[in-house]
């Protein structure tokens, strides 16, 4: 008997492989780096203020933003189905859309509202997710930051970076300048430091509480820690000499420092606490602007060892010393994206500065931008989109995004504010 | 006593040997110095600051009386010191002349040593800066075509494999086989096969599959149309995703895939199986 269900199993398997093998096969290599064409309806306000109802427009640009959506025109659409029941798929389809988005804005209390919202796939013909959010009527904002972080998530499968915060200085009256803390779109605007000398380098912690920067309030730059919730700061380092560049370690202990101290600049650790300090690399060389690897065991940094400014890797283990960058002459203000993976710098190519992206496996170099004046570019907390400084001659400098597939290059709404050294905020959990 | 005795003995000793040397100085005096015992000749100079041109002297002027040749033979013997003085004076000035020249040349041919040497130098320096430009610009090139391979490393492979089934496709008609097998060209099934790799490959968002190299399947079935009979089921999962989700749109979004009227050759393709790999092969 048993050799009888054996001879039937073999004969199964025989004959399912050769299904199998009869089966055509086709092999598809690589694709395109194409945007995800998406539309976002005005959400219907039921007893909520009216133009509350402009959160899409929120969501467009945040999606837009990343380079990786492509918000469609609506404007020419009837009126928004209320759920994925009442979608016209073919009309979505005609207008090439993958994904559409749909919400309702419900006043609850006095004050209050709630959002919820729906994501529907065009070509599955069904809702892949829905959320609600409550809130007051003036974070209307920040709920719609909130649902284009879930909308991306969900999509491209890397966190959203839409409700973070970023710090800036603001120069005004050409004498004064201001630490100012923004949502990553540059809206509410708030300042935490107000001085009459000049700021440069603002770092978030780890954590998004603090922010390291350098001040010359003591007629010489020295490095500060500030509180952002209570505003309390203290001096980390002022030793002799120049004290600047304050890098954090991804957990948050330690900060690598630049310090002229008896010599040129020098990178140097120091704990958190202002305890601790210990010279990095021993260099006859200037090394400065450190960055650390998301691991906690390299650090980044720029230096003239071979001639001209090139980006070498420091291991903290090893001591081990290795150049990173080899395309052009002229490569500094390096920075790591969040996994590692990707190196974001400053270079200068045909005589103008441009942002850079090198990856760390291929090493294959992108130039994001056109130049010819961009300046100190730092990684979204997702690493999908940069924060930069740029400007044409003798105009206005400005800040702005770009999508690290370089399709997207948007400036923030700070008007004719004269701003520099952006620092982009990590995501909150 | 002794002591004085002695004392004399040397005084005469001193003595003897100081007569001695006067003696050989006074003899080295009387034949070393050519006493002069006849009255020496003299002659007068007359000197000019140019030298006159020679008047002809006539054969009747030149037959004369003793003391008029006399006269005449001191003049010429002046005249002709004179005239070797001058010659004398010239050569010497030619020489000086020529000494400078050749001093001058001397130097020019220093200086123009210099030069040589200098622009040799120069020339071999900018031969150095030449050599290290050309092998900067050389691993400048390598670099880029390293960068250019990998970079086009999806494009080859790609190429390679629609190489290979035109190939396919060609191999029997060239060699005269039968181009039909089972009842199925399979000529036309590779040129299908490929026309369906390359309008759902251009729908791949490989922007959502991140960096590694990584492989999906999936399992789709075709209505002759060329629609979806039903939803593509993935057999393998890039473990990622926003990636399976990119890839399965980029199915659906390729409808209608291209196929081919003959019922034959829609048998082999109406269940395929399509392995994708977004970032390319290692």
């Amino acid at each position: 008997m048993n050799k009888f269900l054996n001879v039937i199993f073999a004969g199964f398997l025989f004959f399912s492989s050769s299904v199998i093998h009869a089966l055509e096969v086709i092999e598809i290599l690589g694709g395109k780096a194409s945007q995800i064409p998406i539309a976002v309806m005005p959400f219907k306000s039921f007893g909520a203020q009216k133009d509350i109802g402009k959160i899409n427009s929120v969501i467009k640009g945040d999606l837009g933003r990343s380079g990786l959506f492509y918000p469609l025109d609506t404007r020419g659409v009837a009126a928004s189905p209320n759920s994925d029941k009442e979608v016209n798929f073919s009309q979505w389809k005609s207008l090439e859309a993958q994904f559409l988005i749909i919400g309702r804005i419900d006043s609850i209390q006095k004050e209050q509202i709630k959002v919820s919202w729906s994501l529907i796939d065009i070509y599955k013909q069904q809702t892949v997710l829905s959320g609600e959010y409550v809130g007051k009527n003036n974070q209307i904002r920040a709920i719609g930051h909130k649902v284009s972080d879930k909308v991306y998530e969900r999509l491209t499968g890397s966190k959203g970076v839409f409700h973070t915060k970023i710090a800036f200085v603001e120069k005004y009256n050409n004498q004064k300048f201001k630490l100012n803390i923004a949502d990553y779109d540059g809206y509410n605007i708030t300042t935490l430091l107000d001085s009459k000398m000049p700021i440069i380098s603002p770092r978030w912690s780890p954590d998004g509480k603090k922010i390291a920067y350098v001040s010359f309030e003591k007629e010489k730059p020295v490095i500060y820690i500030q509180e952002i919730a209570t505003g309390k700061r203290k001096l980390l380092a002022n030793f002799k000499g120049n004290n600047s560049a304050p890098a954090w370690s991804p957990d948050g202990k330690r900060l690598a420092i630049v310090l002229t101290y008896n010599t040129n600049s020098q990178i140097y650790l120091i704990n958190a606490d202002g305890s601790d300090v210990k010279r990095l690399i021993r260099s006859r060389s200037i090394t400065t602007e450190p960055s650390w690897s998301p691991d906690g065991k390299e650090i980044y940094y720029t230096s003239n060892q071979g001639g001209g400014p090139q980006i070498y890797k420091f291991n903290l283990e090893s001591s081990e010393v290795s150049r990173v960058t080899f395309e052009g002459k002229y490569n500094l203000y390096p920075s790591l994206s969040y996994d590692g993976k990707l190196l974001l710098y400053l270079t200068q190519d045909q005589g103008k500065f441009k942002v850079a992206l090198q990856n760390l496996q291929s090493n294959q170099v992108l130039k994001l931008t056109k130049g010819p004046l961009d300046e100190a570019p730092v990684f979204a907390p997702n690493g999908h989109m940069v924060l930069f400084v740029y400007k044409n001659y003798g105009k206005t400098t400005k800040i702005g995004t770009v999508s690290i597939n370089g399709l997207k290059i948007d400036p923030l709404p700070l008007g004719s504010r004269q701003v520099q050294e952006p620092a982009w905020g990590p995501i909150k959990n | 006593m002794k002591f004085l005795k002695l004392e004399n003995n040397d005084e005469l000793q001193a003595n003897l040997f100081s007569f001695a040397i006067h003696l050989a100085l006074f003899l080295v005096m009387v034949f070393s110095v050519g006493w002069q015992t006849k009255t020496p000749y003299y002659g007068e100079v007359e000197l000019w600051d140019t030298v006159p041109v020679q008047k002809k002297i006539n054969k009747t002027q030149a037959s004369p009386k003793k003391k008029t040749k006399q006269k005449q033979n001191t003049k010429a013997q002046k005249s002709s010191e004179a005239k070797a003085k001058a010659k004398a004076q010239k050569e010497a000035d030619i020489k000086l002349k020529k000494k400078k020249a050749a001093e001058k040349k001397a130097k020019k041919l220093k200086k123009q040593k210099a030069i040589k040497e200098l622009k040799k130098k120069v020339l071999k320096q900018e031969k150095i800066d030449k050599l290290k430009k050309e092998m900067l610009e050389k691993e400048k090139v390598e670099r880029l075509q390293q960068q250019i391979i990998e970079q086009q490393k999806i494009e080859k492979m790609q190429a390679e494999l629609r190489e290979n089934e035109l190939k396919q496709q060609k191999k029997p008609a060239l060699e005269g086989e039968d181009e039909v097998k089972g009842g199925v060209n399979t000529g036309e099934l590779n040129k299908y096969k490929l026309l369906i790799q390359q309008k759902i490959q251009q729908n791949v968002n490989q922007q959502l599959c991140g960096l590694d190299y990584i492989t999906l399947e999936f399992r789709i079935s075709l209505m002759p149309t060329g629609e979806l009979l039903g939803q593509p089921k993935m057999t393998k999962s890039s473990k990622i995703k926003s990636c399976d989700d990119a890839v399965e749109r980029a199915i659906i979004q390729s409808q209608p895939l291209p196929l081919p009227k003959d019922n034959g050759l829609f048998s082999k393709l109406k269940n395929l199986e399509l392995k994708f790999h977004p970032n390319g092969v290692e």
